[in-house]
């Protein structure tokens, strides 16, 4: 790894940055986020930044990445003066930004393609390196965050903890010097945590500048220097005190039994965790629910009386994946009870709450909640549900909608029905519960993250639901932030509402809880520690389309011919042979097209199981429509006539004719795409639109645009997904109501979902910046397209093909026509 | 920040919202004009942080900046995941279903000018030609389908920013839009079907017709609900 951190040549860069009296306002001058900041960085220095939620740590981390430029000051970047009194130099901070990487909170806006070898050579390929430095500077990168195994693998599926390492090796094959994280391991499990963590002291050991804003105590341990952000500037302080500063009651993350000696906890007394979901058939739910008859620290409400949650061997499966999300899993809730949900990510938690919201019914088992059966929910059941149930997803904030708070919160009550003077009356209070009336009439996107997700419980709360589940409420926010959310969760406790909270932290769960259930079970376990990955909030397996699998290829099968040929011919060669299935309309035109397909086929080295399985959905498809078409062509002889349907041997033939060909084409882009990357075939295209370049059209940019589109379709489709469910759980449902209140409901899904996007995209246009991306510049190639003979040979046979198809169609073989 | 239409900030007579900006369509013709071609000349840079205060300099003025490419990347992704929900409208006719990418088009189109409209309407149906029975043909007929529908709507609406210029707009393109299905329905359905011309013409009225008037209904309503949330979204 030494050729990627070698010492500046120049002695005058002791200094990896230097900023002087720099000030930074978002509203041309009315406040300012930093007043007066200086700050030196000494080279192989690693610097943690922490302050409260909106200090200004990641305005200071974008300006010391090189990102943005401040209003005033002056700012040195290794060694190059970048901005001073005559503005921004924009040649210094390109060349500043090169040695410069930047990695921000969600590592999946950071990646760039669906490989993630591919995705670690962005970078070095926009810095031209030529193709054996490349080559090194991957393998290696990959080999420092331990992910050399995955090169092949798509990061999109990748658990969180994975994927930071991937965008950390992304930015180390830039040969890098600064790293500047902002907070890195926020959305991650400890283990994922401790991962990271790993990587950054390696990096500091090979005397890698590294700049870090945290939350969480435990990463300051290696920092050389603490320094916190408040009022807009920078004040030293010793890991004691940063420490004591970060860690409160209500920490979210970091707060384990182990670290909770240091933490004042008052007299409360130890949980039992309660292994509910496990795999013992033999013991019944109601034996295990013992604990909650336990005295609790502060009795506000007794529970008692019949469950008002009671799963029995419930077990949840996407239709694509081939484990239970959920294994068998049972328990019991009593109406006023509170119950802390625990577990490793992958474990179902969340698809357990969305089973108890009834946003998604059980592959198998029993589900009764508010004395409803959630199997079979009639729709006025479902309604009734939602009045009873309230559920806060992960990151709620993002389904907020509305043009102001007030608007947003009354949301769930309107849709219940409820008037207008009703509805604002609940969300007044509702508000106020979480102590955000001031906010009442700003509008939801303008407010600080924090701040959104008090509003956004809020809008679950205004439903004011009997049963309320919170799917880690207070991952992500700060301390103040956290202390609402507690005093809102023991209010709705003293009226005895029943709280179930999705949690890593035990010390929360023991603040909040009558008792625990753990989801750690041998089962889950080993699904979660092995290549296993699933996302941290949910499945990318379950894109509700089946279409979409066919891009989730990203191990491609090596050994077929299919795969090494020049992705340009072979996407020429398939969209000509696929064009050419609308010319078959003759049995030995039709013949002759199945012996192509299936030879093509047979040298694709793909699995004919995993080729029906992709073709499945299409021929049900098929059948349905050649039916539809039999009785709907009535000339020729009748064979039969079913419940007065005439059947023809012109429409049974058509039938035929037109299914096989549908199955054929579909048949050839299905292998198509199982031997093609999506960034091999965007590469492609842009590669073959070259020539446009002339007329003024962005090829290379739109081949990027494309091969960022398809990376964060299924991202986009997930979290779609998601906000569809939130809305639906607020009475806001597509499927249900009149027609306009439909459509209404349809853009409270759209306008989150564009709310998503946007944050996305500038995310990503950020990740683009710090991996040096530029209209323009010239970029070199890791893997080169060259044509070789085997394209060739593809090109002749397709020629041959073609030659033979036209001379059956000319007629100069004679056939028997149909 | 600049709002997406990259307004430098020195424009401080153009109000930062200046989309749909009802007061400005009451305002006396002359300086609707100036206004609107003021518009017209700044459209094409999309929430351009080059021209901020707080910019590096780095991508400049002219170039596609990768908030423009990012923007346009996540905008298409949306539609394409629009694109693969399909829903059958009319009983039978399992080919002809309805699917809300229309109305990413159009927001694209509303939002960033008819270039964006174009590009999230051709990038949405591409991956289309290889996971579809329909292949490139059916690709085809979506995309010129949603370009019907997005573009002239856009076109309209970057003359005219208030609601009535996105009213125009929609129910413009409506018509163009249904006029150009069907003509795409008559021309294509044969090669999928072998069916006779005779046979296609008689299912516009039961099927073509009330299937492509529902789907205009769908987009256009939708559209005029959210385009003015999302560009509020845009414009902070």
């Amino acid at each position: 790894m030494k050729w990627a951190y070698k010492p500046m040549n120049s002695n005058i860069n002791v200094y990896a940055a230097r900023l002087q009296d720099v000030r930074f306002s978002y509203d041309q001058g009315h406040s300012w986020v930093l007043d007066g900041v200086d700050l030196d960085i000494r080279q192989g220095e690693r610097l943690c930044l922490i302050g409260l939620n909106g200090s200004g740590k990641s305005t200071l981390a974008g300006l010391i990445s090189g990102l943005s430029a401040p209003d005033a000051g002056t700012v040195e970047l290794l060694g190059t003066r970048v901005f001073d009194n005559n503005g921004a130099h924009a040649d210094n901070y390109r060349t500043a930004r090169e040695g410069i990487g930047a990695l921000f909170q969600n590592p999946a806006d950071q990646i760039i393609t669906t490989k993630v070898g591919e995705d670690v050579a962005f970078g070095p390929e926009n810095l031209a390196f030529d193709a054996d430095d490349i080559d090194r500077h991957v393998y290696s990168a990959l080999d420092a965050v331990e992910m050399l195994e995955q090169i092949d693998q798509n990061p999109t599926y990748m658990s969180g903890g994975q994927q930071q390492r991937v965008t950390i090796a992304g930015t180390i094959a830039m040969s890098t010097r600064m790293i500047v994280l902002d907070e890195p391991t926020a959305m991650l499990d400890h283990q994922a945590q401790r991962d990271v963590l790993a990587v950054l002291d390696h990096l500091q050991s090979q005397g890698v500048t590294i700049v870090q804003v945290t939350h969480k105590p435990k990463e300051l341990r290696n920092a050389d220097r603490i320094l916190r952000l408040k009022s807009g500037q920078l004040q030293s302080v010793d890991l004691a005190k940063a420490v004591q500063d970060l860690s409160s009651t209500s920490d979210t993350s970091d707060a384990k039994v182990a670290d909770s000696s240091k933490i004042p906890v008052l007299g409360i007394r130890p949980l039992e965790v309660d292994p509910f979901c496990h795999i013992d058939k033999t013991k019944k739910p109601e034996e295990a629910k013992e604990p909650a008859d336990m005295p609790r620290a502060t009795p506000v409400h007794k529970a008692s009386g019949q469950p008002i949650i009671s799963l029995k061997h419930v077990s949840f499966r996407y239709p694509s994946a081939d484990f239970d999300t959920l294994h068998d899993c049972s328990m019991s809730v009593l109406p006023g009870e509170s119950v802390a949900i625990m577990g490793r990510n992958g474990t179902g938690k969340s698809t357990l709450t969305k089973l108890i919201a009834g946003l998604v019914k059980p592959t198998d088992g029993e589900i009764e909640v508010a004395g409803l059966d959630l199997r079979d929910l009639s729709r006025r059941d479902k309604i009734m549900l939602r009045t009873r149930v309230g559920l806060v997803m992960q990151q709620p904030e993002h389904q907020l909608f509305e043009q102001t708070v007030r608007q947003d919160v009354s949301y769930g009550p309107l849709n219940q029905g409820f008037t207008a003077s009703e509805a604002d009356k609940r969300a007044s209070n509702a508000m106020k519960l979480l102590g955000i009336t001031d906010l009442a009439d700003r509008s939801p996107f303008s407010l600080s993250g924090g701040q959104q997700r008090l509003a956004a419980i809020a809008g679950v709360i205004a439903c004011n639901p009997r049963i309320l589940i919170l799917d880690e409420p207070t991952a992500g926010l700060d301390a103040t932030a956290n202390e609402c959310i507690f005093n809102l969760i023991r209010s709705l406790q003293a009226q005895g509402v029943t709280i179930i909270m999705v949690t890593h932290s035990m010390n929360q769960a023991h603040h909040i809880a009558d008792r625990i259930i753990s989801l750690d079970t041998e089962q889950t376990a080993t699904e979660d520690n092995g290549q296993e990955t699933v996302q941290a909030n949910g499945d990318m397996d379950a894109n509700g389309s089946n279409h979409l699998h066919i891009f989730k290829t990203s191990e491609l099968k090596r050994t077929g011919i299919m795969t090494r040929l020049d992705p340009r011919v072979k996407l020429v060669v398939f969209l000509m042979l696929t064009l050419m299935m609308f010319l078959v309309n003759q049995p030995a035109e039709l013949l002759l097209a199945a012996v192509g397909t299936f030879l093509i086929t047979a040298f694709s080295g793909l699995k004919a199981v995993e080729l029906f399985r992709s073709l499945r959905g299409f021929l049900i498809l098929f059948f349905v429509i050649g039916i539809f078409n039999m009785f709907f062509v009535n000339t020729g002889p009748t064979l039969l006539t079913l419940w007065g349907l005439k059947v023809t041997r012109d429409g049974l033939g058509l039938a035929a004719l037109y299914t096989s060909r549908f199955s054929l084409a579909v048949l050839l882009g299905i292998v198509l795409l199982k031997t093609t990357t999506p960034t091999a075939l965007t590469d492609a295209f842009a590669s073959l639109a070259s020539p446009l370049r002339r007329f003024g059209l962005h090829t290379q940019e739109m081949a990027l645009v494309m091969s960022l589109a398809l990376r964060f379709l299924p991202t986009l489709a997930n979290e779609t997904r998601s906000i569809t469910q939130a809305q639906a759980a607020r009475g806001g449902s597509i499927e249900t109501g009149s027609p306009m209140r439909r459509l209404k409901a349809l853009a409270a899904t759209l306008i989150p979902v564009f709310a998503a996007a946007l944050r996305h995209s500038d995310n990503l246009s950020l990740a683009l910046d710090a991996r040096c991306y530029e209209e323009g510049i010239h970029r070199t190639h890791w893997h080169a397209m060259h044509v070789t003979g085997k394209d060739l040979i593809a090109v002749a046979l397709s020629a041959a093909y073609l030659t033979l198809l036209l001379t059956l169609k000319i007629g100069l073989i004679p056939m028997p026509s149909l | 920040m600049s709002d997406i239409f990259g307004t430098q900030k020195s424009d401080g007579d153009i109000p930062t919202n200046n989309l749909d900006d009802d007061t400005a369509a009451k305002t006396s013709d002359s300086s609707r004009s100036t206004s609107n071609q003021m518009m017209k000349t700044t459209t094409r840079t999309v929430r351009d942080k080059t021209q901020s205060a707080h910019s590096t300099g780095v991508g400049d003025h002219g170039r596609w900046s990768t908030q423009r490419i990012a923007v346009y990347a996540l905008f298409s992704a949306v539609a394409m995941a629009a694109s693969y929900i399909s829903i059958s409208l009319i009983p039978g006719y399992t080919w002809l279903t309805y699917d809300p990418s229309g109305i990413i088009c159009m927001i694209a189109g509303f939002a960033f000018g008819p270039s964006a409209a174009v590009i999230v309407s051709v990038l949405c149906w591409v991956p289309h030609i290889f996971t579809d029975m329909s292949g490139i043909l059916g690709a085809l007929v979506a995309v010129v389908v949603s370009l019907a529908m997005s573009v002239p709507s856009a076109y309209i609406y970057s003359r005219d920013r208030t609601r009535h210029g996105a009213l125009i707009g929609i129910v413009v393109s409506s018509i163009i839009m249904l006029a150009a299905a069907i003509g795409c329905n008559l021309l294509i359905t044969p090669v999928y079907t072998g069916w006779s011309e005779a046979q296609v013409l008689a299912i516009i009225v039961p099927a073509l017709l009330p299937f492509n008037i529902v789907k205009l209904i769908i987009n256009g309503v939708v559209t005029f609900l959210v385009y003015k949330p999302i560009s509020n979204l845009l414009n902070r």
